[in-house]
């Protein structure tokens, strides 16, 4: 069957969401909040605020509007007060609340209410969370915000005079100043004015590097640099784009971004790097192979020497099919994540990856069927989430 | 022309999707087999002040909205065609209904396609509602439908909405929801007789669908005549031999040629095809219990691979190797000739743009596969079958 078409999907079990147009003026106006509630919200990434951000959803105006006016009406002695939504939506400008004893946190700000009380107010689209006294609102989606020391992946948009301009996802594109590169040659050497001239032979527009966050700007600018063999142009593989840390599901920061995974099917070794901007790399592991014209001229000890002269080839080397069909089955297990707001990992994606290949055996075209969308894509998700 | 939008990737990426995707089978990067189409949400009846809507979502959040609207509009009589016919007929089926077609009645249909990020006016979107009102207009017999009587017509407005920026070229699956819009469209029952001026049933459940459907889910195929249905346009690719449907916008960004395939299903009365392709013809002959496809037209889409600027191979990379950055006059010029033959001749893994035309062969083939009986096409329309029209 080539096609697959689904209904849309009801709301998921959740406590009613929040009406978007309800006529009263508070989200939370007589809402008191018990402690077990928040106890009972998994640490981390919530996974229930990752569902919303699932595009099929469509409000209900007329199950929502009912929603709204049952709870806000409710007087504050009854018990059902606790019953608020854990993840009731709010847009920009929605006031979230003007009870005092509530602090306000990230995504909120303090506006005047009409009789002199402060208001708190989202100045977000996202979820209310809420941290003892502390409200704030977590976006829906989110840009990346760079930190220092975070391993990015990002595309090269533009080529100035001495620095590129990379696109890592941000609200503004990095930068990757010319002499926070290892320059070709072997050695650690100062850039010439021979290497500005030809600044395009090291990256050029569309490449993607993967590089770590140096410095920040005032403004929330980074710049980066790849003075290091891990770090470079890249090839051999495919892109990925998914969300990053801010939003539901995607990359999350963990202790390893980038590791080597040895695949089923005679995939061979699989690179899969993880940038934390939500940019993914997925591509064949490939040893550093010493170039011709390196052997015969000196005796190569130093590894650096070696790598530094493959750091800017554009040529990919011979891939097999068997490794294709594994990074596609890769990028299906990482897509399948996202899409079902799972935290993208080290530990998801390869304990994804090895449920993938099992359930790639029981599919009707054996092993070598990678798809991964749609059902089996909740399947793979339902599997992970049971462990 | 515009017709696609321009990708930026990187060389290695091109070379890395453009080798997958020439294996045979091809390995798409989502996996799926060269025939599959991405899962799709759809639903029908979603705004409540239209005559139909439809809505069509990707899992990737790519998403679509259409409505159809229709108002009564007075018909312009024209002077320059003395012959009209002042007969007494009602039913929309007699000659002079060939006046209403050959007075030129495309202009009852208003189409728009809304893309978020472009103008209107932009070559990309211009051509892409071009198309999607090509391939309603082309056969003539859609416009039959909104006659009302000699003085009234239904004018349609068609309202094509992308609600998410375009994450891949989306002429799919916007001509899947215009598809169910059109389907799911209801015009109020004419109570009036004649040629007075119209007068409607108040009843919006007694509302006839503007393509009226076969009686009974069940007996549709005992049905004599399978109605006709508004056209799909199909996005169809080819890299090396392998055709490839529904392509990403990154297997898009590699393709050798993209064609958009209109096919509609006309009831089996007709005789006359307007087809543009002579490999169409011995299919909508055949009369069995599949579809009664007709190519409606074929549109070439202008791949953005054509412009991707080519890698750069190991041998005539100056950055490349242990002597790089060294000073070697010498060196230099050697690598400068062997980039200039380099240019003419492919290197395995590394990209470079196709060249040329598209090959007959594999075009003839793309829209053999389109329309062929259990082929794309028919799925396709099976599948758009399933869908709750309310």
């Amino acid at each position: 069957m080539p096609i697959t078409i689904l209904p849309p999907k009801a709301f998921r079990d959740q406590p009613p969401r929040h009406s978007l147009n309800h006529d009263s003026d508070d989200v939370m106006s007589d809402a008191t909040f018990d402690s077990e509630d928040s106890d009972s919200q998994p640490g981390g990434v919530s996974l229930d605020g990752g569902a919303t951000i699932h595009p099929r959803k469509r409000h209900r105006s007329g199950a929502g509007a009912a929603a709204s006016s049952t709870f806000t009406k409710r007087p504050k002695t009854n018990a059902a007060i606790n019953s608020i939504p854990r993840s009731a939506i709010v847009t920009p400008g929605e006031r979230i609340t003007t009870d005092p004893q509530w602090m306000r946190g990230h995504g909120t700000y303090l506006s005047s209410a009409s009789l002199g009380e402060q208001a708190i107010t989202s100045s977000l689209a996202g979820i209310v969370t809420r941290t003892n006294k502390l409200l704030s609102v977590r976006p829906l989606r989110a840009r990346y915000t760079p930190e220092v020391g975070d391993l990015v992946v990002g595309r090269i948009v533009e080529v100035q005079a001495k620095r590129w301009r990379v696109d890592v996802g941000s609200t503004q594109l990095a930068a990757l100043p010319l002499s926070a590169i290892n320059l070709p040659g072997g050695i650690l050497r100062k850039r010439t004015e021979t290497d500005e001239l030809q600044i395009r032979t090291f990256f050029a527009e569309g490449d993607l590097v993967v590089a770590e966050v140096q410095q920040l700007f005032q403004d929330g600018g980074a710049v980066l640099h790849t003075r290091s063999l891990k770090y470079g142009k890249l090839r051999n593989g495919v892109f990925m784009a998914v969300s990053g840390t801010g939003g539901g599901g995607g990359v999350v920061r963990s202790r390893r971004q980038v590791w080597t995974l040895e695949s089923a099917n005679n995939g061979g070794p699989i690179d899969v790097i993880l940038g934390v901007n939500g940019y993914v790399w997925i591509s064949k592991h490939v040893e550093p192979v010493v170039p011709e014209e390196a052997k015969g001229q000196t005796g190569i000890t130093n590894l650096e020497e070696v790598v530094s002269a493959t750091m800017y080839s554009s040529q990919n080397d011979r891939i097999e099919p068997e490794t294709m069909r594994e990074i596609a089955r890769i990028r299906g297990v990482v897509t399948a994540l996202v899409e079902n707001g799972l935290r993208v990992d080290e530990d998801m994606v390869t304990k994804g990856y090895n449920e993938a290949v099992e359930l790639a055996l029981v599919s009707a075209d054996g092993p070598e069927d990678v798809y991964l969308g749609g059902e089996r894509g909740e399947q793979l998700a339902a599997a992970l989430t049971a462990v | 022309m515009a017709s696609s939008q321009h990708v930026l990737l990187s060389p290695a990426e091109l070379a890395y999707l453009h080798a997958s995707l020439n294996l045979t089978p091809p390995i798409r990067p989502d996996g799926r087999s060269p025939t599959q189409f991405r899962p799709l949400v759809a639903e029908t009846g979603i705004l409540p002040g239209t005559n139909g809507s439809a809505r069509i979502c990707f899992a990737d959040g790519t998403e679509a909205i259409v409505g159809v609207k229709a108002e009564v509009e007075r018909t312009r009589t024209r002077h320059d065609f003395p012959s009209l016919d002042e007969g007494t007929e009602d039913d929309d089926d007699l000659d002079d209904n060939q006046n209403d077609v050959i007075k030129g009645d495309n202009d009852w249909v208003e189409m728009t396609v809304e893309i978020p990020g472009y103008r209107d006016d932009d070559a990309g979107t211009v051509f892409l509602s071009v198309m999607l009102s090509e391939a309603l207009l082309a056969d003539g017999e859609f416009t039959k439908r909104l006659w009302i009587n000699q003085r009234f017509h239904w004018k349609l407005y068609l309202d094509i909405l992308l609600i998410s920026p375009p994450l891949s070229y989306p002429l799919p699956l916007l001509s899947l929801t215009t598809h169910l819009a059109l389907l799911a469209a209801r015009l109020p029952r004419l109570k009036s007789e004649g040629d007075e001026d119209p007068l409607f049933d108040d009843d919006w459940a007694a509302a006839p669908y503007l393509y009226p459907r076969p009686s009974e889910k069940g007996s549709k195929a005992t049905a004599p005549a399978p109605a006709a249905r508004p056209p799909v346009t199909l996005l169809v690719m080819a890299v090396g031999n392998n055709i490839i449907f529904d392509p990403s916008k990154e297997e898009l960004a590699v393709a050798d040629v993209a064609l958009a395939v209109s096919v509609g299903e006309s009831s089996s009365t007709t005789t006359s095809t307007t087809s543009s392709k002579p490999t169409a013809m011995d299919i909508d002959t055949e009369e069995t219990k599949g579809h009664n496809l007709r190519l409606l037209s074929v549109r070439t889409i202008d791949p953005p691979s054509r412009l991707t600027p080519p890698g750069i191979p190991n041998a005539s990379n100056s950055a490349y190797g242990a002597n790089a950055g060294v000073k070697d006059t010498e060196k230099k010029k050697q690598q400068q000739e062997q980039a200039r033959t380099a240019e003419s001749e492919a290197v395995e893994g590394v990209w470079k743009a196709p060249r040329g035309g598209a090959k007959t062969l594999v075009m003839a083939t793309m829209v053999q596969k389109v329309l062929e009986k259990g082929g794309v096409a028919d799925e396709v329309l099976d599948a758009l079958d399933g869908v709750d029209l309310n």
